[in-house]
């Protein structure tokens, strides 16, 4: 799909629900949103619709910070903590190396 | 698995008639377009060559245009001859990524080239038999079942599109991607993180899966960035070569990739073939089929002027195939570019037969076809013409390669890898000169076939006795 074809509008409507949709736990969608439209919100001379994609993109960014810094703290915690969790720590993981911790 | 029917996408060259003034008044100001991208048809030539200007022209200045019956042939035949490197190129490289992919995988992932007893329930008969003629049989056995799946499928498909049960078949298109997506890429990050030993907890598993299955839906199915979408159809059809590698054993999976060739064959270019049925329906009902299983590199843009003066997106969209579990249909077509007038009355007139056979055609998954372009006139619309491969042939390629990186040898690997490229190029020389959908595994798995045989038999012992002995040549 290429945006420079699309109507102003039905970008913004795209855009729209990319960010919407993001709150479905979906970072990801976050981060396509933010790639794909950043030249479209940032780059681009004005128009009407440029105001709110500029919106939706910031804080699709903001989201997905957040959600950067969420993963990131887990991720740190379970790898920091697993061996010492015990059975608790086994029943989380989806997979459990071989060897000694 | 099974390569469904698959529409046989008529250039929407086929047929046209020989309109060539029509064009060529249209002297429109076109963005300079790049030879590679033109168009092989007539008419089609005639409007790629409307725009652009004489860098384009085997680099003849952009002089006015000459006496146009003659001015077409001459350039048609440029056409014929200067399309093909930059497609060859835009096809080449999902190609090689996703045959990269696969064979890093199984020269990294165990998993895959383990044979750990399981067989699809296609393959039934197993081939650690006794006596190698026992061997023999089962594999013929099962290549049979498998081929006849597939054709059953195929013909189901085509029945389907025929009495116009599109919801089943959009529904079957969805399940499947979702299937792929979801669970395959489960187990594939599974493995992964069992082979490098890393220790994951199902919370970010879970995460990381759900986000990819969901944009990857979003992707295929519905709206997404193009390059997205390329790669998540490189990822599909890598995690289906794979499990074709991991389940199907030796003996069956070379003959089943001989028969596909063959019926690939078959299926598109025989008047009862069921894609070329499929194909014929499409262009009778002048509708897009149904989001398929093809790869496009680009997309291509139509503008109507006519009714509402806004571009309508026409895109080529790739749905994901069929999961393992109903061995891979490969439904076929995409969608083809909706129909959008043209602008002035000769150029609707050229425009809508040569829209009207676009719409209509279809791709099947084996085939390669080159999109069409239509040209406004009036605008400086770049034209993204695109070449459409369908995901069967990635994957089938990939299973190729996959299977000859398997079996241990890096000169096997590489040379099958060289031929399939090959086997491409020619396609593609073969689809600029008849203009025609072509069956895109043949010539490929042909070459394939061979180089790996004829490697792993011949080249392999003797490389390795010219190791041993230390002898550089």
């Amino acid at each position: 799909m290429n945006l420079e074809r699309l109507p102003n509008e039905e970008k913004l409507i795209l855009c729209r629900k990319y960010y919407l949709g993001g709150f479905a736990f979906l970072p990801f969608l976050w981060l396509v949103n933010v790639v794909w439209f950043f030249r479209e919100a940032f780059v681009k001379p004005a128009y009407t619709e440029q105001l709110q994609i500029k919106a939706y993109v910031k804080w699709s960014a903001v989201g997905l910070l957040f959600w950067v810094a969420v993963l990131t703290t887990w991720i740190t915690i379970f790898q920091h903590f697993r061996a010492q969790w015990g059975e608790v720590g086994d029943s989380l993981s989806f997979t459990i190396p071989l060897g000694t911790p | 698995m099974a390569n469904n029917a698959e529409d046989v996408e008529n250039n929407f060259m086929q047929g046209q008639p020989e309109s060539a003034a029509g064009p060529e008044p249209r002297q429109q100001q076109q963005q300079q377009q790049e030879g590679g991208t033109r168009l092989r048809t007539r008419g089609g030539s005639g409007v790629g060559r409307g725009e652009g200007g004489g860098p384009e022209q085997n680099g003849h200045p952009p002089a006015a245009r000459p006496a146009v019956q003659e001015a077409e042939e001459d350039e048609d035949e440029e056409m014929t001859l200067k399309y093909g490197a930059k497609h060859v190129i835009m096809l080449f490289v999902p190609v090689t990524l996703c045959m990269a992919v696969v064979v890093a995988t199984i020269k990294s992932v165990g998993f895959y080239t383990r044979k750990d007893g399981q067989r699809l329930i296609y393959t039934p008969f197993p081939e650690d038999t006794d006596t190698v003629g026992q061997r023999a049989v089962n594999s013929i056995l099962n290549a049979t079942i498998m081929i006849t799946v597939i054709i059953v499928m195929t013909l189901v498909l085509v029945l389907l599109y025929k009495y116009r049960c599109y919801k089943v078949i959009h529904g079957w298109l969805f399940l499947s991607s979702l299937f792929l997506l979801f669970f395959f890429s489960y187990i594939y990050l599974q493995e992964v993180f069992k082979t490098y030993n890393v220790a994951m907890d199902y919370f970010t598993v879970v995460i990381v899966i759900w986000n990819f299955g969901v944009v990857g839906m979003m992707c295929i199915h519905w709206k997404g960035p193009l390059r997205l979408q390329q790669a998540y159809l490189i990822m599909i059809s890598a995690l289906m070569a794979l499990v074709f590698i991991k389940y199907l054993p030796e003996w069956t999976a070379w003959l089943i990739l001989a028969v596909i060739s063959v019926y690939d064959l078959l299926a598109v270019l025989c008047p009862k073939g069921p894609l070329r049925i499929l194909v014929e329906t499409a262009q009778e009902r002048n509708e897009p089929i149904f989001p398929a299983l093809i790869y496009s590199s680009t997309m291509v843009w139509l503008v109507n002027m006519a009714d509402t003066g806004g571009p309508r997106r026409e895109s080529a969209e790739e749905t994901q195939e069929a999961a393992a579990p109903e061995p891979a249909e490969s439904p076929p077509p995409l969608s083809s570019p909706q129909d959008d007038g043209g602008f002035t009355p000769s150029w609707v007139s050229q425009q809508e037969h040569q829209l009207g056979q676009l719409q209509s055609t279809e791709e099947t998954r084996r085939q390669i076809q080159q999109m069409p372009s239509a040209r406004p006139p009036a605008e400086e619309d770049e034209e993204e013409r695109g070449v459409k491969l369908g995901l069967g042939d990635f994957i089938f390629y990939s299973m190729l390669v996959g299977k000859a990186a398997a079996s241990g040898d890096w000169n096997t690997t590489l040379a099958c890898f060289v031929a399939i490229l090959i086997g491409l190029c020619l396609t593609l020389l073969l689809l600029a000169i008849f203009k025609k959908a072509l069956p895109a595994l043949p010539i490929s798995i042909f070459f394939g076939l061979v180089f790996y045989f004829a490697t792993d038999n011949l080249v392999r012992p003797f490389m390795d006795k010219l190791a041993l002995h230390q002898f550089y040549i």
